[in-house]
Formats: C-alpha cells, structure tokens, sequence
C-alpha cells in the first residue's frame, strides 16, 4: 500500500477538522452556545451529529472485522447499536430533554436533590467516557501503522491532539458541525469504494458472495453471550455520556423525539455498509482473520481488489473515514467528559472547561498507549456492558419510578460497578481457569444489569422515607409536554 | 498606618480598560439549584394542585405502558428471529446467494426498528395532546 494516500487522507481530515472547529468559534458567543449550542440547533443538522458521533471505531472498523472473524454473531452488533437508540428514544430522549440538565451528573443531582449522588454519578461517566476513549485510540494506532507505516501511537497522539484543538476552542458548537460533516464523510467513505469494488467484481464476473460460501462454515452462534451482548448494547446506549449531551441541542421534547427518529433512520442505512464489506471480506480477506488483524478489513480490501493509483485514492478515502469516526467519537466523548470534570472540579467556567478537556483526553491517551488493542467491537461491547449496569438503572427509573432515592441510586450504581467490572477484570485474567464459569464472566451484562435495578429499587424502598421533596415537581417537569 | 496588602491578590484591580467590556462567561448550573429550562404546563401544576397531580400521574402512566409496549413487541420480534437463527441456521432458503438468516440480521431488523420508533412517535404525540386537552379543559 503506498503510505502517501494513507498521509494525504489523515492531513485533509484533520485540516477539515479543524477548519469547520474554527469557523464555528466565530459564532459561538454565550457559555450556552460553548457547552450545547444553544439549544438550536435544527433536527438534521443535530441528526447528522449524533450520527457522527455515534459511529465510532467499532462500527466503522470492527463490525466488519467481526463479520470476518464470527460470521453471522458478528452481525448481531450493529442490530444492538441501532436498538439501543430505539431504547433511547422510548425511555429517556424527551424527558431529559426536558428536565434541563446539561449532564447525567445534573440529572441525577436535579432528580434526587443530592450532592453524593452527583458525585457518584460523575465518576461512572467520567470512567465510562475514558474507557471508551481508548478503542477510539486503539482504532487510530492500527489504522496509522497500517496505512502509513509509523508506529502505532502516533496515531493516537494525533486524534488527541486535533479533538484537543477543536474542543478547547470550539466547544459544542463547532462540534456539532464538526460531527455533522464527519457523519457524511463516514457515509461516503464507506459507500464510494464499495460501489467500485462491487461494480469491478461484477464486470469481471467475480464472486461477491463465492456462491453462498461466505456465509457458511458457522452456525448460530452461542445462545448465552449473545443475549448478553444484546442486554448490554441495548441499555447501554442509553448512558453513554456522548449520546445524551446531544439530546440538550434539540430545541424541545418532540425535537429530541424527531432527531432521535432521524438518526435511526441514518444508523440503518450506515450498518449496511461495513456488512457487506464483512462479507466480502470473507471471501477475499480471510488471511487477516488469522493474522489478528480483522479490524483493518475496511482498510485493506479496496486496495487489495483494486491496485494501482485508483486503488490508492479509494484507501485514502476509506482512511479518511476511519479517522473521521476516531475524531468525532473521540471530541464528543471529551465535550462531554470535560462538562461533567468542569462542573464538579473547576465550578464551570470557560477556562475550567477548557482544562478538564486536556484531562479527559490525556488520561485515556495514556491507557491506550500502554495496553495492547483488542478487537475493537468486542472492546466496546464491554464497555456498553458498564454503561448498562451502572448508568441505566438510574436514568430509566428516575424518569419513570418516584420512589427513587438518593441512596438507591448510589448503591445501585455501586453494585452495577462492582459486578460488571469485576467480572470483566476476573475474565480477563484468570481466563480458561474459569471453565464453564468464563462465558458468564466475559458477558455480564444479562445478570448485572438486573442485579443494578434490584438493588437500586430495593435501596430506594428500604429509604423511602428520605425521597426527595422535589420528586413530584421534577416527574411534572420531565413528562408535562411543552405548550404546542 | 501605611500598611501594605498582604498578598499581591489582595492589590486594588485596575481601572477598567477602555474599549468593549469583557463578559465573563460562566457555567449556570453548579449545585442542585440552578434554573430549568422554560417547561410551561408543568409550571401551573408546580403548586402541586391535586388535578395537575391526577393529570402528570396519568400521563406518566400512559407514556410508560406505551414505551414498554413497544420495547416488548420489539425484544419479541428480535428473541423470534434470535430462534429461528439458532434453529434453523441452514434451511436452504436464500436470495442471491444469501441465506435466510443474514438477511434477517442484516437487513430485516431495521425497517422493524424506525416503524416501532414511527409507531411510538405518533402514539406519544397523541398521549401528549390528550393531556394538554384535559388541562386546558380544567382551566377553562
């Protein structure tokens, strides 16, 4: 592969990147415009964003990558991301919209009227955000070394740097466009060079599917983990710190109900892309699965199909979109991570804001740069696992149970914490010790995340006494529709 | 007595420069009180009147039996699929090539997902104007 495309693509992404940061700092005025755009920002534009946003290393990378390696199991990834947003639109998008909060941390100190509560709350968002930070970098090291040939990390010191530069000085705003453009660079980087690989394949009358052969040689997969995948990607979606920011760009409620509608409709239409990659990566890449390099499927099949020059363009294209998906992750992770720091570190300032955010970014940095990348869809999964077990209970039942308290919330997130993490950590490193127990270990989300809500609701019953004062006017606040 | 500040923080400011004043910008919402955004129906049931408090519960009610219908009819549709993948993994039927259950994971679950976010819209929508209906009505 000539490392001249894969320099090209990385320059103009983050050139662009940049650009579209600065021209929105010129129209971003208040503190409201810096941390969430003021709240104006119309269905599509925000749609695009949150698209952008959402797409991150795994979907871009990895669901391909898996696809390869698991066949038909790894089609369950994208179902589960697409659904978590159904969740998301069903249980939480208008009324966090509505209840005024900027973060969970303000959500869960409006709701529940406590300072502890809050403070918990911020440490599981602020380790969730970095903990799916680092397959961002992780996916930005793999995509530099391959298509460039530099070691790995400066990939990932690059990310942290342009997302640094636009967040410091953009904030939401120009993020908000940044993550719009990065949507349909995304779209695009996947759909042109699969339109002329599938259009060379077809006149020389070369295999797309071999016959069918690409879907064979597995079955359905395991029962347990994929259940438990589908617990976690579900739920999960709904606590990502990222993903409900954006929620508070939306003018009103139905907005939010309205954007959310969008966004599924783009995230069905993006999924279909890295599959057929997936499968067509079956037939002709199946060396990269036994090399433990499935991620880089995207990357290397349009240049493996096509060579010479115009295979070179379509890989600098393709690079292009794989960095646009580290970046806009990456800065919507950071934004939201450096609301959350800010407010409980530096009481909410611009200047605040502005250090939190080299915090946010210059911790995960360090964690990737000293682990090992693991596949990337299954290192997000994990993630969404956590995000399930600890921020969920408390969103979902805030918004809809009164007798939440304080205290419930607090020891349910704890719980969650304690058993999804630490089941993942003992997986990780007892390993086949564990006999018939490691399935349940590496997937725990189909018991932790009830486990969270048992304890949070039996919690808060044993304290029911101590319910906040403010709960029957927050209920009337998050539900009561806006005047029409 | 002369006495000098004790730490240059303590130093009188400067005059103010001359030109456009400099806005200091800072965050609204440290702590538990900070000011909702504008919400306006809620804001005549804030003194918590027993018919406003009647209304919210029923609608609160009525959203969530509507999500959790949606959300159960969608988890029935995905475990069907989930079983008919696991049950008949290789039955032979397939278009260009692809079999059943790629094109079930693939494609099929998606237009079953935006028609229940479709399905939820409008039906969140109505409960919503049934309930500005009823509190206009006990106004008026």
């Amino acid at each position: 592969m000539n490392p001249a495309a894969g320099f090209a693509a990385l320059a103009a992404v983050c050139t662009a990147t940049l650009l579209i940061g600065v021209y929105g700092l010129r129209i971003s005025r208040t503190t409201g415009d810096f941390y969430v755009a003021s709240r104006t920002v119309p269905p599509w534009w925000n749609a695009s964003a949150i698209g952008g946003e959402y797409l991150s290393a795994a979907s871009f990378l990895g669901v391909a990558g898996l696809i390869l390696v698991t066949g038909l199991q790894g089609l369950w990834f994208p179902i589960g991301y697409t659904a978590g947003y159904l969740m998301l639109l069903l249980f939480v998008a208008a009324p966090l919209r509505r209840s005024g909060a900027y973060t969970i941390p303000d959500f869960a100190a409006a709701r529940l009227d406590s300072r502890p509560a809050r403070l918990v709350t911020s440490a599981v968002v602020v380790v969730v955000g970095w903990l799916y930070i680092v397959p961002q970098l992780h996916g930005a090291a793999l995509t530099v070394r391959i298509t460039t040939g530099l070691p790995g990390w400066a990939g990932a010191a690059v990310v942290v740097l342009v997302v640094l530069c636009s967040v410091v000085t953009g904030g939401m705003r120009s993020i908000t466009f940044v993550q719009a453009f990065q949507f349909w660079l995304k779209l695009t980087a996947l759909a042109v060079p699969l339109f002329f690989i599938l259009l060379l394949l077809g006149a020389g009358s070369r295999p797309i599917t071999d016959g069918g052969a690409a879907f064979q040689a597995d079955g359905g997969g395991p029962v347990y983990p994929t259940i438990s995948l589908l617990v976690a990607l579900l739920f999960g979606t709904l606590g990502l710190p990222h993903v409900l920011v954006r929620f508070y760009t939306n003018p009103n409620g139905p907005a939010a109900r309205r954007t959310t509608l969008i966004v599924l409709g783009l995230l069905s239409v993006f999924y279909l892309f890295p599959t057929v990659y997936g499968v067509l990566g079956r037939v002709y890449t199946p060396d990269l699965a036994a090399a433990g390099q499935a991620d880089a499927t995207v990357l290397l099949l349009p240049g493996r199909l096509i060579g010479g020059a115009s295979g070179d363009l379509l890989t600098a294209l393709v690079t292009a979109g794989a960095f646009a998906a580290f970046l806009s992750t990456t800065s919507g992770l950071v934004v939201s991570l450096a609301g959350v720091v800010s407010q409980d570190l530096f009481r909410g300032s611009v200047s605040g804001f502005r250090w939190a955010a080299v915090l946010s970014a210059l911790v995960p940095l360090a964690v990737a740069l000293s682990t090992e990348s693991l596949a990337l869809a299954g290192t997000v999964g994990t993630v969404f696992a956590f995000t399930a077990s600890t921020i969920c209970p408390l969103l979902l039942l805030g918004i809809w149970w009164r007798g939440l308290t304080a205290a419930g919330a607090i020891a349910g997130m704890l719980t969650g914490a304690a058993l999804c993490g630490g089941a993942i950590l003992l997986a990780a490193t007892l390993g086949g010790a564990l006999g018939p127990f490691r399935e349940l270990l590496e997937a725990p989300a189909a018991w932790s995340v009830p486990a969270a809500f048992l304890t949070t609701i039996v919690v808060s019953r044993a304290t029911a006494d101590r319910r906040p004062a403010s709960a029957s006017r927050m209920m009337a606040r998050l539900h009561a529709p806006e005047r029409s | 007595m002369n006495q000098e500040p004790l730490t240059p923080g303590w130093a009188p400011a400067d005059p103010p420069a001359p030109g456009p004043q400099r806005v200091r910008v800072t965050g609204p919402r440290s702590g538990t009180g900070y000011s909702p955004a504008r919400f306006s129906v809620s804001r005549e049931l804030d003194e918590q009147s027993e018919v406003g408090e009647l209304f919210i519960r029923s609608l609160i009610r009525s959203q969530l039996r509507l999500a959790l219908v949606v959300a159960g009819g969608f988890g029935a549709v995905v475990l069907g699929v989930l079983l008919l993948v696991l049950l008949l993994p290789g039955n032979g039927v397939a278009l260009w090539t692809v079999p059943l259950p790629w094109l079930l994971l693939g494609l099929g679950i998606y237009p079953v997902v935006l028609g229940c976010a479709g399905l939820y819209l409008r039906a969140a929508a109505r409960n919503e104007r049934r309930f500005r209906d009823l509190v206009s009505e006990s106004e008026g």
